[in-house]
Protein backbone atom coordinates (compact mmCIF):
# COMPACT_ATOMS: atom_id res chain seq x y z
CA UNK A 1 0.00 0.00 0.00
CA UNK A 2 1.61 3.06 -0.51
CA UNK A 3 0.22 6.82 0.23
CA UNK A 4 -0.02 9.64 -2.02
CA UNK A 5 3.43 11.50 -2.23
CA UNK A 6 2.71 14.78 -3.40
CA UNK A 7 -0.38 16.66 -1.94
CA UNK A 8 -3.24 17.55 -3.75
CA UNK A 9 -4.29 21.31 -3.37
CA UNK A 10 -7.76 22.14 -4.70
CA UNK A 11 -7.30 24.86 -6.82
CA UNK A 12 -9.50 27.18 -9.13
CA UNK A 13 -12.16 25.19 -9.46
CA UNK A 14 -12.82 24.42 -5.98
CA UNK A 15 -11.94 28.28 -5.33
CA UNK A 16 -15.16 29.08 -7.96
CA UNK A 17 -17.41 26.58 -6.80
CA UNK A 18 -16.71 27.90 -3.37
CA UNK A 19 -17.52 30.98 -4.58
CA UNK A 20 -20.69 30.27 -6.32
CA UNK A 21 -22.06 28.53 -2.78
CA UNK A 22 -20.84 32.03 -0.76
CA UNK A 23 -22.67 34.03 -3.25
CA UNK A 24 -26.09 31.67 -2.77
CA UNK A 25 -25.69 31.97 0.33
CA UNK A 26 -25.58 35.73 0.48
CA UNK A 27 -28.33 36.00 -2.30
CA UNK A 28 -30.62 33.90 0.24
CA UNK A 29 -30.55 35.61 3.04
CA UNK A 30 -32.12 38.76 1.56
CA UNK A 31 -32.25 40.37 4.64
CA UNK A 32 -28.25 40.46 4.81
CA UNK A 33 -28.19 42.59 1.51
CA UNK A 34 -30.78 44.84 2.00
CA UNK A 35 -28.99 46.85 5.05
CA UNK A 36 -26.04 47.33 3.05
CA UNK A 37 -27.46 47.88 -0.46
CA UNK A 38 -30.91 49.45 0.37
CA UNK A 39 -29.81 52.03 3.71
CA UNK A 40 -26.97 53.88 1.41
CA UNK A 41 -29.16 54.04 -1.43
CA UNK A 42 -32.18 55.41 0.81
CA UNK A 43 -29.47 58.05 2.10
CA UNK A 44 -28.18 59.18 -1.22
CA UNK A 45 -32.01 59.54 -2.25
CA UNK A 46 -33.26 62.03 0.48
CA UNK A 47 -29.97 64.08 0.57
CA UNK A 48 -29.18 64.27 -3.25
CA UNK A 49 -32.04 66.52 -4.25
CA UNK A 50 -30.88 69.55 -2.62
CA UNK A 51 -26.99 68.40 -2.76
CA UNK A 52 -27.00 67.88 -6.68
CA UNK A 53 -27.73 72.01 -6.72
CA UNK A 54 -25.18 73.07 -3.98
CA UNK A 55 -21.69 73.93 -5.01
CA UNK A 56 -19.13 73.71 -2.26
CA UNK A 57 -15.36 72.99 -3.95
CA UNK A 58 -13.82 73.58 -7.70
CA UNK A 59 -17.06 73.52 -9.09
CA UNK A 60 -18.22 70.15 -7.71
CA UNK A 61 -21.41 69.80 -5.74
CA UNK A 62 -21.66 68.75 -2.24
CA UNK A 63 -23.74 65.58 -3.58
CA UNK A 64 -19.74 64.82 -5.05
CA UNK A 65 -17.74 66.22 -2.34
CA UNK A 66 -19.89 65.27 0.61
CA UNK A 67 -22.72 62.27 0.32
CA UNK A 68 -21.63 59.89 -2.54
CA UNK A 69 -18.18 59.85 -0.34
CA UNK A 70 -20.21 58.97 2.66
CA UNK A 71 -22.09 56.79 0.97
CA UNK A 72 -19.59 54.91 -0.28
CA UNK A 73 -17.42 54.61 2.58
CA UNK A 74 -21.44 53.20 4.46
CA UNK A 75 -21.73 50.50 1.79
CA UNK A 76 -18.14 49.10 2.22
CA UNK A 77 -17.91 49.53 6.19
CA UNK A 78 -21.91 48.12 6.47
CA UNK A 79 -20.52 44.71 4.25
CA UNK A 80 -16.86 44.48 5.41
CA UNK A 81 -17.82 45.22 9.28
CA UNK A 82 -21.09 43.70 9.94
CA UNK A 83 -21.96 41.32 7.28
CA UNK A 84 -18.73 39.83 6.83
CA UNK A 85 -17.60 39.02 9.88
CA UNK A 86 -21.30 37.70 11.24
CA UNK A 87 -21.01 34.90 8.27
CA UNK A 88 -17.43 33.99 9.44
CA UNK A 89 -18.63 33.85 13.49
CA UNK A 90 -22.31 31.70 11.89
CA UNK A 91 -19.40 29.35 10.26
CA UNK A 92 -17.11 28.47 13.14
CA UNK A 93 -20.09 28.57 15.59
CA UNK A 94 -22.08 26.15 13.27
CA UNK A 95 -19.26 23.96 12.88
CA UNK A 96 -18.97 24.45 9.03
CA UNK A 97 -15.15 24.77 9.36
CA UNK A 98 -14.56 22.26 11.18
CA UNK A 99 -16.16 20.30 8.94
CA UNK A 100 -14.06 21.88 6.18
CA UNK A 101 -10.77 21.44 8.27
CA UNK A 102 -11.50 17.64 7.40
CA UNK A 103 -11.15 17.83 3.84
CA UNK A 104 -8.39 18.91 1.55
CA UNK A 105 -9.30 22.09 0.95
CA UNK A 106 -7.58 24.83 3.22
CA UNK A 107 -9.49 27.35 4.98
CA UNK A 108 -7.64 30.08 3.41
CA UNK A 109 -9.36 29.09 0.17
CA UNK A 110 -12.68 29.69 2.49
CA UNK A 111 -12.03 33.21 3.69
CA UNK A 112 -10.35 33.74 0.16
CA UNK A 113 -13.97 33.12 -1.04
CA UNK A 114 -15.68 35.09 1.61
CA UNK A 115 -13.54 37.93 0.54
CA UNK A 116 -14.09 38.34 -3.19
CA UNK A 117 -18.15 37.57 -2.87
CA UNK A 118 -17.64 40.71 -0.14
CA UNK A 119 -15.47 42.68 -2.77
CA UNK A 120 -18.65 41.57 -5.51
CA UNK A 121 -21.10 42.79 -3.03
CA UNK A 122 -19.20 46.26 -2.38
CA UNK A 123 -18.55 46.97 -6.26
CA UNK A 124 -22.48 46.32 -6.80
CA UNK A 125 -23.33 48.29 -3.84
CA UNK A 126 -20.92 51.17 -5.18
CA UNK A 127 -21.95 51.32 -8.66
CA UNK A 128 -25.90 51.01 -7.69
CA UNK A 129 -25.18 54.36 -5.31
CA UNK A 130 -23.08 56.19 -8.17
CA UNK A 131 -25.31 54.77 -11.25
CA UNK A 132 -28.38 56.25 -9.48
CA UNK A 133 -26.09 59.80 -8.42
CA UNK A 134 -25.17 59.64 -11.95
CA UNK A 135 -27.98 59.16 -14.20
CA UNK A 136 -30.88 60.73 -11.62
CA UNK A 137 -29.25 63.60 -9.99
CA UNK A 138 -26.52 65.01 -12.78
CA UNK A 139 -23.38 63.99 -10.83
CA UNK A 140 -19.80 63.66 -12.31
CA UNK A 141 -17.36 61.21 -11.80
CA UNK A 142 -14.47 62.07 -10.02
CA UNK A 143 -11.55 64.47 -10.75
CA UNK A 144 -9.44 61.80 -10.48
CA UNK A 145 -11.01 58.46 -10.83
CA UNK A 146 -7.82 56.65 -10.56
CA UNK A 147 -6.99 57.92 -6.86
CA UNK A 148 -10.91 57.37 -6.39
CA UNK A 149 -10.88 54.01 -6.71
CA UNK A 150 -7.38 53.68 -4.65
CA UNK A 151 -9.19 55.30 -2.11
CA UNK A 152 -11.90 52.84 -2.18
CA UNK A 153 -9.86 49.72 -2.12
CA UNK A 154 -7.50 51.16 0.75
CA UNK A 155 -11.39 51.68 2.64
CA UNK A 156 -12.32 48.16 1.69
CA UNK A 157 -9.23 46.82 3.33
CA UNK A 158 -8.74 48.90 6.21
CA UNK A 159 -12.96 48.12 7.01
CA UNK A 160 -12.48 44.34 6.18
CA UNK A 161 -9.32 44.52 8.63
CA UNK A 162 -11.63 45.78 11.55
CA UNK A 163 -14.03 43.24 10.22
CA UNK A 164 -11.74 39.71 11.07
CA UNK A 165 -11.14 41.28 14.12
CA UNK A 166 -14.70 41.45 14.71
CA UNK A 167 -15.10 38.20 13.35
CA UNK A 168 -12.09 36.94 15.90
CA UNK A 169 -13.17 38.29 18.54
CA UNK A 170 -17.12 37.84 18.19
CA UNK A 171 -17.71 34.05 20.32
CA UNK A 172 -21.49 34.06 18.84
CA UNK A 173 -23.11 35.15 14.88
CA UNK A 174 -25.17 37.40 17.52
CA UNK A 175 -22.45 39.08 18.74
CA UNK A 176 -20.85 39.69 15.77
CA UNK A 177 -23.34 41.47 14.31
CA UNK A 178 -23.92 43.16 17.63
CA UNK A 179 -20.17 44.73 18.16
CA UNK A 180 -19.94 45.32 14.10
CA UNK A 181 -23.06 47.31 14.89
CA UNK A 182 -21.15 49.27 17.86
CA UNK A 183 -18.13 49.55 15.64
CA UNK A 184 -19.95 50.56 12.73
CA UNK A 185 -21.64 53.74 14.05
CA UNK A 186 -18.92 54.42 16.68
CA UNK A 187 -16.78 54.82 13.86
CA UNK A 188 -19.49 56.68 11.56
CA UNK A 189 -20.98 58.59 13.96
CA UNK A 190 -16.92 60.15 14.62
CA UNK A 191 -16.86 60.23 10.84
CA UNK A 192 -19.38 62.33 10.02
CA UNK A 193 -22.22 60.05 9.25
CA UNK A 194 -24.60 61.87 11.36
CA UNK A 195 -23.86 65.67 9.75
CA UNK A 196 -20.71 65.91 9.12
CA UNK A 197 -17.79 66.06 11.71
CA UNK A 198 -17.79 69.62 12.01
CA UNK A 199 -20.83 69.52 14.53
CA UNK A 200 -18.87 67.21 16.69
CA UNK A 201 -17.14 68.76 19.50
CA UNK A 202 -13.19 69.49 18.24
CA UNK A 203 -11.20 67.06 19.88
CA UNK A 204 -13.53 64.03 18.62
CA UNK A 205 -14.06 65.69 15.04
CA UNK A 206 -9.89 65.77 15.04
CA UNK A 207 -10.31 62.26 16.81
CA UNK A 208 -12.78 60.70 13.66
CA UNK A 209 -10.78 62.24 10.90
CA UNK A 210 -7.88 59.99 11.82
CA UNK A 211 -10.38 56.85 12.25
CA UNK A 212 -11.04 54.94 9.03
CA UNK A 213 -14.57 56.19 8.61
CA UNK A 214 -14.02 59.83 8.63
CA UNK A 215 -10.37 59.02 6.76
CA UNK A 216 -12.18 57.22 4.12
CA UNK A 217 -14.98 59.72 3.22
CA UNK A 218 -12.52 62.88 3.84
CA UNK A 219 -10.10 60.63 1.31
CA UNK A 220 -12.84 59.92 -1.05
CA UNK A 221 -14.12 63.49 -0.91
CA UNK A 222 -10.56 64.51 -1.79
CA UNK A 223 -10.13 62.39 -5.01
CA UNK A 224 -13.61 63.82 -5.86
CA UNK A 225 -12.88 67.51 -6.48
CA UNK A 226 -9.24 66.66 -7.62
CA UNK A 227 -7.46 67.32 -4.33
CA UNK A 228 -4.54 65.96 -2.62
CA UNK A 229 -5.03 63.50 -0.20
CA UNK A 230 -4.59 64.51 3.17
CA UNK A 231 -1.54 62.45 4.98
CA UNK A 232 -3.09 62.06 7.84
CA UNK A 233 -6.32 60.16 6.46
CA UNK A 234 -4.17 58.13 4.47
CA UNK A 235 -2.24 56.89 7.61
CA UNK A 236 -5.29 56.51 9.51
CA UNK A 237 -6.36 53.83 6.79
CA UNK A 238 -3.20 52.51 7.07
CA UNK A 239 -2.76 52.01 10.31
CA UNK A 240 -6.21 50.20 10.48
CA UNK A 241 -5.14 47.67 7.96
CA UNK A 242 -2.19 46.97 9.43
CA UNK A 243 -3.17 46.76 12.90
CA UNK A 244 -6.41 45.28 12.52
CA UNK A 245 -4.71 42.60 10.00
CA UNK A 246 -2.15 41.63 12.61
CA UNK A 247 -4.95 41.79 15.72
CA UNK A 248 -6.85 39.58 13.85
CA UNK A 249 -4.52 37.20 12.72
CA UNK A 250 -3.01 36.75 16.32
CA UNK A 251 -7.16 35.84 18.18
CA UNK A 252 -8.68 34.08 15.05
CA UNK A 253 -9.68 31.03 15.41
CA UNK A 254 -11.27 28.30 13.06
CA UNK A 255 -13.31 26.61 15.85
CA UNK B 1 3.61 3.07 4.72
CA UNK B 2 4.75 -0.40 4.03
CA UNK B 3 2.05 -3.34 3.64
CA UNK B 4 2.45 -4.90 6.99
CA UNK B 5 1.48 -1.34 8.67
CA UNK B 6 -1.63 -0.70 9.68
CA UNK B 7 -3.85 1.57 8.20
CA UNK B 8 -4.58 3.48 11.46
CA UNK B 9 -2.25 3.50 14.37
CA UNK B 10 -2.79 5.23 17.40
CA UNK B 11 -0.16 4.72 20.46
CA UNK B 12 -0.36 5.88 23.94
CA UNK B 13 -3.34 8.59 23.17
CA UNK B 14 -3.54 10.65 26.36
CA UNK B 15 -5.85 13.89 26.49
CA UNK B 16 -7.29 16.35 28.93
CA UNK B 17 -9.88 19.08 28.35
CA UNK B 18 -8.83 21.43 31.79
CA UNK B 19 -8.57 18.98 34.39
CA UNK B 20 -10.97 16.62 33.07
CA UNK B 21 -9.27 13.29 31.74
CA UNK B 22 -10.99 12.54 27.96
CA UNK B 23 -9.01 9.66 26.86
CA UNK B 24 -5.53 7.80 28.95
CA UNK B 25 -3.36 5.69 26.87
CA UNK B 26 -5.62 4.75 24.67
CA UNK B 27 -3.74 2.71 21.87
CA UNK B 28 -5.22 0.91 18.83
CA UNK B 29 -4.14 -0.76 15.75
CA UNK B 30 -6.25 -1.36 12.29
CA UNK B 31 -5.26 -3.07 9.51
CA UNK B 32 -5.95 -2.16 6.01
CA UNK B 33 -9.39 -3.29 4.88
CA UNK B 34 -10.46 -3.73 8.62
CA UNK B 35 -13.85 -2.32 10.01
CA UNK B 36 -13.00 -1.28 13.72
CA UNK B 37 -15.57 -0.49 15.51
CA UNK B 38 -15.39 1.83 18.98
CA UNK B 39 -18.15 1.48 21.67
CA UNK B 40 -18.53 2.87 24.96
CA UNK B 41 -20.99 4.88 26.88
CA UNK B 42 -21.24 8.91 26.55
CA UNK B 43 -18.39 10.70 27.62
CA UNK B 44 -16.18 7.09 27.28
CA UNK B 45 -13.89 8.94 25.11
CA UNK B 46 -15.05 7.56 21.58
CA UNK B 47 -15.29 11.33 19.86
CA UNK B 48 -12.07 12.48 21.21
CA UNK B 49 -9.91 9.37 20.21
CA UNK B 50 -11.51 9.46 16.61
CA UNK B 51 -10.80 12.87 16.43
CA UNK B 52 -7.40 12.67 17.21
CA UNK B 53 -7.24 10.00 14.93
CA UNK B 54 -8.23 12.09 11.90
CA UNK B 55 -6.26 15.54 13.12
CA UNK B 56 -9.14 17.84 14.38
CA UNK B 57 -7.03 17.39 18.30
CA UNK B 58 -3.59 17.38 18.85
CA UNK B 59 -3.25 14.52 21.44
CA UNK B 60 -1.60 16.01 25.11
CA UNK B 61 0.87 12.47 24.46
CA UNK B 62 0.59 9.81 22.24
CA UNK B 63 1.68 9.14 18.43
CA UNK B 64 -0.89 8.66 15.76
CA UNK B 65 -0.43 7.47 12.45
CA UNK B 66 -2.94 7.25 9.64
CA UNK B 67 -1.67 5.32 6.28
CA UNK B 68 1.65 5.92 7.76
CA UNK B 69 0.94 9.77 7.76
CA UNK B 70 0.68 12.14 10.84
CA UNK B 71 -2.61 13.76 10.79
CA UNK B 72 -1.11 16.89 11.88
CA UNK B 73 2.02 17.04 9.87
CA UNK B 74 0.76 15.24 6.73
CA UNK B 75 -2.98 16.99 6.66
CA UNK B 76 -2.67 17.63 3.24
CA UNK B 77 -1.77 14.33 1.96
CA UNK B 78 -3.85 12.46 4.53
CA UNK B 79 -7.10 14.81 3.37
CA UNK B 80 -7.38 13.58 0.31
CA UNK B 81 -7.19 9.67 1.34
CA UNK B 82 -9.47 9.91 4.61
CA UNK B 83 -13.26 10.73 4.66
CA UNK B 84 -14.67 11.98 7.88
CA UNK B 85 -18.25 12.17 9.01
CA UNK B 86 -18.66 13.86 12.33
CA UNK B 87 -21.17 13.30 15.01
CA UNK B 88 -22.96 16.11 13.95
CA UNK B 89 -23.66 17.71 10.39
CA UNK B 90 -22.09 20.66 9.94
CA UNK B 91 -22.59 21.85 6.43
CA UNK B 92 -24.00 25.40 5.21
CA UNK B 93 -27.83 25.38 5.66
CA UNK B 94 -28.79 27.81 2.73
CA UNK B 95 -27.63 25.50 0.06
CA UNK B 96 -28.84 23.08 -1.62
CA UNK B 97 -28.00 19.03 -1.76
CA UNK B 98 -27.07 19.12 -4.84
CA UNK B 99 -24.96 21.98 -4.62
CA UNK B 100 -23.19 20.68 -1.68
CA UNK B 101 -22.40 17.67 -2.98
CA UNK B 102 -20.73 19.68 -5.85
CA UNK B 103 -18.97 21.69 -3.49
CA UNK B 104 -17.64 18.54 -1.38
CA UNK B 105 -16.82 17.06 -4.85
CA UNK B 106 -14.84 20.09 -5.91
CA UNK B 107 -12.36 19.51 -2.74
CA UNK B 108 -10.96 16.03 -4.29
CA UNK B 109 -9.52 14.69 -7.43
CA UNK B 110 -11.32 12.05 -8.83
CA UNK B 111 -14.60 12.31 -7.19
CA UNK B 112 -17.46 9.84 -6.93
CA UNK B 113 -20.14 11.44 -9.20
CA UNK B 114 -23.08 13.09 -7.63
CA UNK B 115 -25.68 10.29 -8.85
CA UNK B 116 -24.25 7.64 -7.35
CA UNK B 117 -23.08 9.24 -3.81
CA UNK B 118 -27.26 10.66 -3.96
CA UNK B 119 -28.22 7.26 -4.73
CA UNK B 120 -25.97 5.45 -2.40
CA UNK B 121 -27.61 7.21 0.61
CA UNK B 122 -31.28 7.66 -1.03
CA UNK B 123 -31.56 11.43 -1.41
CA UNK B 124 -32.18 11.51 -4.84
CA UNK B 125 -35.32 13.19 -4.31
CA UNK B 126 -34.36 15.59 -2.30
CA UNK B 127 -31.25 16.78 -4.41
CA UNK B 128 -32.95 20.46 -4.57
CA UNK B 129 -33.97 20.76 -1.22
CA UNK B 130 -32.17 23.40 1.15
CA UNK B 131 -30.50 21.86 3.74
CA UNK B 132 -32.35 23.06 6.41
CA UNK B 133 -35.17 21.72 5.38
CA UNK B 134 -33.65 18.32 5.34
CA UNK B 135 -35.02 16.12 8.35
CA UNK B 136 -32.66 15.11 10.69
CA UNK B 137 -32.26 11.52 9.35
CA UNK B 138 -31.92 13.01 5.71
CA UNK B 139 -29.13 15.28 7.29
CA UNK B 140 -27.11 12.25 8.67
CA UNK B 141 -27.19 10.43 5.09
CA UNK B 142 -25.79 13.57 3.54
CA UNK B 143 -23.10 14.19 5.93
CA UNK B 144 -22.05 10.21 5.27
CA UNK B 145 -22.31 10.72 1.35
CA UNK B 146 -20.06 13.80 1.50
CA UNK B 147 -17.79 11.49 4.01
CA UNK B 148 -17.45 9.33 1.04
CA UNK B 149 -17.37 11.49 -2.16
CA UNK B 150 -13.81 11.45 -2.11
CA UNK B 151 -13.24 7.80 -2.65
CA UNK B 152 -11.43 7.97 0.77
CA UNK B 153 -8.91 4.62 1.52
CA UNK B 154 -9.85 5.20 5.45
CA UNK B 155 -13.09 6.23 6.36
CA UNK B 156 -13.94 7.75 10.10
CA UNK B 157 -17.29 7.56 10.70
CA UNK B 158 -19.10 9.07 13.73
CA UNK B 159 -22.73 7.94 14.90
CA UNK B 160 -23.06 6.51 11.73
CA UNK B 161 -26.91 5.50 12.16
CA UNK B 162 -27.99 7.43 15.24
CA UNK B 163 -31.46 9.14 14.29
CA UNK B 164 -32.28 7.05 11.19
CA UNK B 165 -34.82 4.85 10.66
CA UNK B 166 -34.70 1.48 10.07
CA UNK B 167 -34.85 1.07 6.20
CA UNK B 168 -31.88 4.17 6.86
CA UNK B 169 -29.62 2.53 8.57
CA UNK B 170 -30.01 -0.72 6.90
CA UNK B 171 -29.25 1.09 3.81
CA UNK B 172 -26.15 2.49 5.40
CA UNK B 173 -25.30 -0.62 6.09
CA UNK B 174 -25.15 -1.96 2.67
CA UNK B 175 -23.07 1.26 1.99
CA UNK B 176 -20.59 0.44 4.86
CA UNK B 177 -20.20 -3.17 3.30
CA UNK B 178 -19.54 -1.90 -0.50
CA UNK B 179 -16.98 0.00 1.41
CA UNK B 180 -15.57 -3.56 3.04
CA UNK B 181 -15.80 -4.97 -0.65
CA UNK B 182 -13.78 -1.94 -1.54
CA UNK B 183 -10.76 -2.88 0.81
CA UNK B 184 -11.72 0.39 2.81
CA UNK B 185 -10.20 0.51 6.13
CA UNK B 186 -13.59 1.58 8.47
CA UNK B 187 -13.37 3.11 12.23
CA UNK B 188 -17.00 3.35 12.93
CA UNK B 189 -18.38 4.91 16.46
CA UNK B 190 -21.49 3.71 17.13
CA UNK B 191 -24.26 2.60 19.89
CA UNK B 192 -25.72 -0.11 18.37
CA UNK B 193 -24.96 -3.66 19.03
CA UNK B 194 -26.35 -5.14 16.32
CA UNK B 195 -24.49 -2.57 13.73
CA UNK B 196 -21.22 -3.21 15.49
CA UNK B 197 -22.25 -7.36 15.35
CA UNK B 198 -23.02 -7.17 11.70
CA UNK B 199 -20.24 -4.82 10.25
CA UNK B 200 -17.34 -4.54 12.23
CA UNK B 201 -14.09 -7.23 12.41
CA UNK B 202 -13.13 -6.07 15.48
CA UNK B 203 -14.25 -4.02 18.26
CA UNK B 204 -12.66 -1.82 21.37
CA UNK B 205 -14.56 -1.12 24.09
CA UNK B 206 -13.58 2.38 26.06
CA UNK B 207 -14.73 2.65 29.18
CA UNK B 208 -13.94 6.30 31.12
CA UNK B 209 -11.28 7.14 28.38
CA UNK B 210 -9.28 3.55 28.44
CA UNK B 211 -9.84 0.30 26.32
CA UNK B 212 -11.01 -2.29 28.34
CA UNK B 213 -10.84 -4.62 25.56
CA UNK B 214 -10.24 -5.22 21.36
CA UNK B 215 -11.60 -8.44 19.92
CA UNK B 216 -13.91 -9.60 17.71
CA UNK B 217 -17.43 -9.31 18.48
CA UNK B 218 -17.87 -13.24 19.09
CA UNK B 219 -14.29 -12.70 21.03
CA UNK B 220 -15.88 -10.33 23.36
CA UNK B 221 -18.81 -12.08 24.17
CA UNK B 222 -16.76 -15.70 25.23
CA UNK B 223 -14.38 -13.19 26.93
CA UNK B 224 -16.96 -11.68 29.01
CA UNK B 225 -19.01 -15.56 28.89
CA UNK B 226 -22.19 -14.15 27.59
CA UNK B 227 -24.68 -14.83 24.87
CA UNK B 228 -24.53 -11.13 23.38
CA UNK B 229 -22.42 -8.21 23.14
CA UNK B 230 -24.89 -5.78 24.36
CA UNK B 231 -24.08 -8.13 27.61
CA UNK B 232 -20.33 -8.53 27.32
CA UNK B 233 -20.29 -4.39 27.21
CA UNK B 234 -21.97 -4.69 30.51
CA UNK B 235 -19.79 -7.43 32.15
CA UNK B 236 -16.87 -5.59 30.31
CA UNK B 237 -17.43 -1.71 31.74
CA UNK B 238 -19.99 -2.60 34.49
CA UNK B 239 -22.34 0.12 32.08
CA UNK B 240 -25.62 -0.61 30.38
CA UNK B 241 -25.04 1.14 27.05
CA UNK B 242 -28.53 1.42 26.01
CA UNK B 243 -28.89 3.25 29.26
CA UNK B 244 -26.19 5.57 29.35
CA UNK B 245 -26.25 6.58 25.49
Amino acid sequence: MTTASMPYRPGVRALLVLVGCEAKMVVRDTAGLVVPLGLPLLILLTSAGSASNQVVANGRTALEVFVLPLVVTMVVAMIGIINMPSFLAYYRRSGILRRLAVTPVSPALVLAAQAIVSVVQTIVGITVAAGVALLAFGARPPADVAVALGMVALTMAAMYAIGMLVAAVAPTPNSAVAIGLVAFFLLGALGGMFGGRDALPDPLAELGGWLPFGAAVEAISSASTGSAIDAAHLLGLGATVLVGTLVAGLLFRWE
Amino acid sequence: MTSSEPAILAEHLTKSYRHVQAVAEVSLRVESGETMGILGTNGAGKTTTVEMIAGLRVPDRGRVRVLGLDPRRDRARLRQVLGVQLQDAYLHHALRVSELVELYRSFYPGPRPADELLDMVDLTAQRRTIFEKLSGGQKQRLSIALALVGRPRVAILDELTTGLDPTARRRMWSTIEQLKSEDVTVLLVSHAMEEVERLCDRVAVLDAGRVVAVDTPAGLRTRAGTDTLDDAFVTLTGKDLEEAA
